[in-house]
């Protein structure tokens, strides 16, 4: 483990502590998503950060129906009553969201997918144009930065590819206000990760 | 390249009745089986429901050479349930690869006028293919499927033309053991009406159904908001709207 220099933590220089959300959706232990919590938690708390992390694995998160009840019958609250309501409350009062999955076919793992699409209710079902394309209004004055973690024993170039345009897709359509990728190789060493972390947080400093 | 003899219809939407995805689907299965292929299809909504429910499928998906996967695009990608179930072929097969080529093509529907916005999940579908050794067959991505509202495609009218001759243009290729032409692709990512039109029918629809249940007024709640916590824990702060 690389000893991290808090003092060049990019996001010690928050004015107030940064609440930040890790959803960790690894699917089992030992997929490697669960160490890399552990250092982004120990980057993030020595950083001062408010830090909460989920297992969503262990959570009892149903999917979402596609009923669009969290639109038209109870506005911004998904009518599943279960983990996801909570997931969702969090994100949108965290100032910082890590999207944390093993590399599925560029894409989230099912643990995480199943949050993600229960992030629904967070926007309105109004629509807005951004740079030519239609997206969903936002329902909330402000969002969290966005950090997507893609974790892979031999991340793929082409999957790479995808998951960096997929977080991106999402920081839009989420009304991210900045948002970082990073796809961690499992094999490499740990100081490394520590380093492309370090690096993530520092852009998302800098893009807020 | 061997033309198949069965087909399986994989619909991803998670609704148990009739959905957009299964109308596109099933309309490009008609086709199949008026060529003289075998069909099969089935909802992932009820596969994905447990471990038990997938071996049960198994026998069906092992049994096709042409394998159409149907889908809703839910936030960028697939339906979370749909990636479980692609999570569990892909297990499947690295435990006991498939010995019979099989070709795997995609239609994927979104809520947006723009059909390019389902670029990353056909992209995704594309590396399931690759990861789990499947022939990719290509991918037909359609905008405004809110339009369809799940009903059959040749009810809707004119609106639709382009869709159908893509959908029939994709069966035809794939019949004959061919990828999905580029002209099939271009027919389907055709604006089905002025994104304009589409986009205040979808907020009406929105509204009137908001209204109906008795919500129009939360419409823009902020449920999670700090002011609505402190207002539900007796906080007497009004429910935040923007």
């Amino acid at each position: 483990m690389a000893v991290v220099d808090t003092n060049s933590n990019p996001i010690r220089r928050e004015t107030k502590p940064m609440k930040a959300l890790v959803l960790n959706g690894g699917r089992k232990a030992g997929d490697g998503t669960d160490a890399v919590e552990a250092l982004l938690l120990r980057q993030l708390e020595e950083a001062g950060c408010e830090v909460e992390a989920v297992r969503l694995r262990n959570e009892n998160i149903g999917t979402c129906k596609g009923c669009f009840g969290c639109w038209t019958n109870t506005p911004g609250v998904c009518r599943i009553d279960d983990a996801g309501r909570s997931v969702a409350a969090e994100v949108v009062s965290s100032d910082l969201a890590v999207l944390l999955s093993p590399l599925t076919f560029g894409g989230y793992s099912f643990e995480l997918k199943k949050v993600v699409d229960r992030l629904i209710p967070l926007i309105s079902p109004l629509f807005m144009r951004i740079d030519g394309e239609t997206h969903h209004r936002p329902r909330y004055r402000s969002y969290p930065r966005l950090l997507g973690i893609g974790v892979a024993k031999r991340p793929d170039p082409d999957e790479v590819r995808v998951f960096k345009t997929l977080v991106e897709r999402n920081a839009l359509n989420f009304h991210a206000p900045a948002h970082g990728v990073e796809v961690l190789c499992l094999t490499e060493a740990e100081a490394k990760t520590n380093e492309k972390i370090n690096a993530q947080l520092a852009r998302l400093r800098k893009q807020s | 390249m061997t033309a198949p003899k069965r087909a399986l219809l994989m619909t991803g939407s998670p609704k148990n009745g009739r959905s957009t995805s299964e109308a596109l689907g099933s309309t490009l299965m008609g086709h199949l089986a008026d060529a003289g292929i075998e069909t099969e299809s089935v909802r992932l909504g009820k596969v994905a429901g447990n471990e038990e429910n997938f071996h049960g499928f198994l026998p069906s998906l092992k049994r096709a050479d042409l394998v159409i996967l149907s889908f809703p695009l839910y936030a960028d990608s697939l339906p979370a349930h749909t990636t479980r179930v692609l999570e569990w072929i892909a297990a499947e097969r690295k435990e006991r690869p498939c010995v019979n080529p099989q070709r795997f093509a995609v239609i994927v529907n979104c809520g947006f006028p723009e059909a390019a916005q389902c670029d990353t999940a056909l992209a995704i579908c594309r590396c399931f293919a690759a990861e789990t050794g499947l022939d990719w067959a290509g991918g037909l991505a359609m905008g405004a499927g809110g339009a369809v509202a799940g009903r059959p495609l040749e009810s809707r009218g004119r609106m639709m033309k382009k869709v159908l001759q893509a959908l029939e243009q994709a069966a035809e290729a794939l019949a004959r053991g061919q990828d999905i032409p580029a002209e099939a692709v271009s027919l389907m990512a055709r604006p089905i009406m002025p994104a304009r039109i589409y986009l205040s029918m979808g907020t009406l629809g929105f509204k009137r159904k908001a209204k109906k249940q008795g919500a129009l007024k939360h419409f823009k709640d902020q449920p999670y908001s700090l002011a609505a916590q402190k207002a539900e824990h007796g906080q007497n702060e009004p429910t935040g709207t923007q």
